[in-house]
């Protein structure tokens, strides 16, 4: 499972992948088709579907000599619920953050001398 | 969010806002005080013991989490850069009981370590948080791993990865 996140991940990287796997979420596709909105040649869009499929992120049929590809949505979701795992990570640190300065006492701001006191104190750089 | 989307192609980094209702010294203390921190940092759902916290440039924060089900996690930062109430920059990284680094449980290849920076701008009475997470000193695989993973999140559930997400629901 491990090295399944960094196989998608690392496939997710390129930008004409991440086109490829929108354009095949609407379906099954031949190449030649999948090729078509990237100014690409054959080859090179041969070998983006190439680290997807080793990824294991689309299939290929052996039958016809287009050889349609579609989507494998296991993968692909393993990410995204991994991504909001990350995502909400940080949603929900900000939220307990929100709670919390809601309850905390104010510092007193107003206090010029305190204030200048705690800067001069913790102010400091690498 | 708009800035994070942008960033997506122009460089790895990951940015999150929120504008906070409090001043600019509270939510630095929140962020910089373990007796704060406790209250609020951590992993949803868990909470945190501070083992160690020290303010200072190169200085530790390790904690661990520990979560409903048993299970604990510790992590660590070593703060970098400290520019009270504005500036707050640390290296990211997960960590074993005595402090050392370890890799990432779930996507190991994922950068050891994230330089995590967040700024605080005042903002008519209110306070703007900005967090930037970029890899730190990370390869290619591993900086490429960060980059998937933020593609995914900032187009995945956005823009033309909305497909994919149907397509997902609908196979389900």
């Amino acid at each position: 499972m491990n090295d399944q996140l960094n196989a998608t991940f690392a496939a997710l990287a390129d930008p004409t992948r991440r086109a490829i796997l929108a354009r095949l979420a609407l379906g099954e596709t031949s190449v030649t088709e999948l090729a078509k909105p990237f100014e690409m040649s054959m080859p090179a869009v041969s070998k983006h579907l190439k680290v997807l499929e080793r990824a294991g992120l689309i299939a290929r049929g052996r039958e016809a000599q287009s050889r349609p590809c579609r989507l494998e949505p296991g993968p692909l979701r393993e990410a995204a619920s991994w991504i909001e795992e990350y995502r909400r990570f940080w949603e929900a640190s900000l939220d307990r953050l929100e709670d919390y300065l809601r309850k905390m006492k104010p510092a007193k701001t107003k206090g010029p001398r305190a204030n200048r006191s705690n800067r001069s104190k913790t102010k400091s750089k690498e | 969010m708009a800035q994070a989307a942008n960033a997506a192609n122009a460089r790895t980094e990951f940015v999150f806002n929120r504008t906070f209702d409090a001043s600019r010294e509270d939510v630095w203390n929140a962020f910089t005080q373990p007796e704060h921190l406790k209250h609020w940092w951590g992993a949803p759902g868990s909470t945190v013991e501070i083992a160690h916290h020290e303010l200072k440039p190169g200085g530790l924060f390790h904690y661990r989490m520990k979560f409903p089900d048993g299970r604990a996690m510790w992590a660590r930062f070593i703060f970098r850069e400290i520019v009270a109430p504005e500036r707050l920059v640390w290296l990211n990284g997960f960590s074993d009981e005595h402090g050392g680094l370890t890799r990432n449980p779930w996507v190991p290849n994922f950068p050891l370590e994230t330089l995590n920076t967040v700024t605080l701008a005042a903002e008519n009475g209110k306070t703007l948080l900005t967090i930037t997470v970029v890899p730190f000193d990370a390869g290619d695989e591993e900086a490429g791993i960060f980059a998937g993973g933020l593609a995914g999140m900032k187009m995945g559930f956005g823009a033309s990865f909305q497909l994919l997400a149907d397509y997902l629901a609908r196979r389900s």
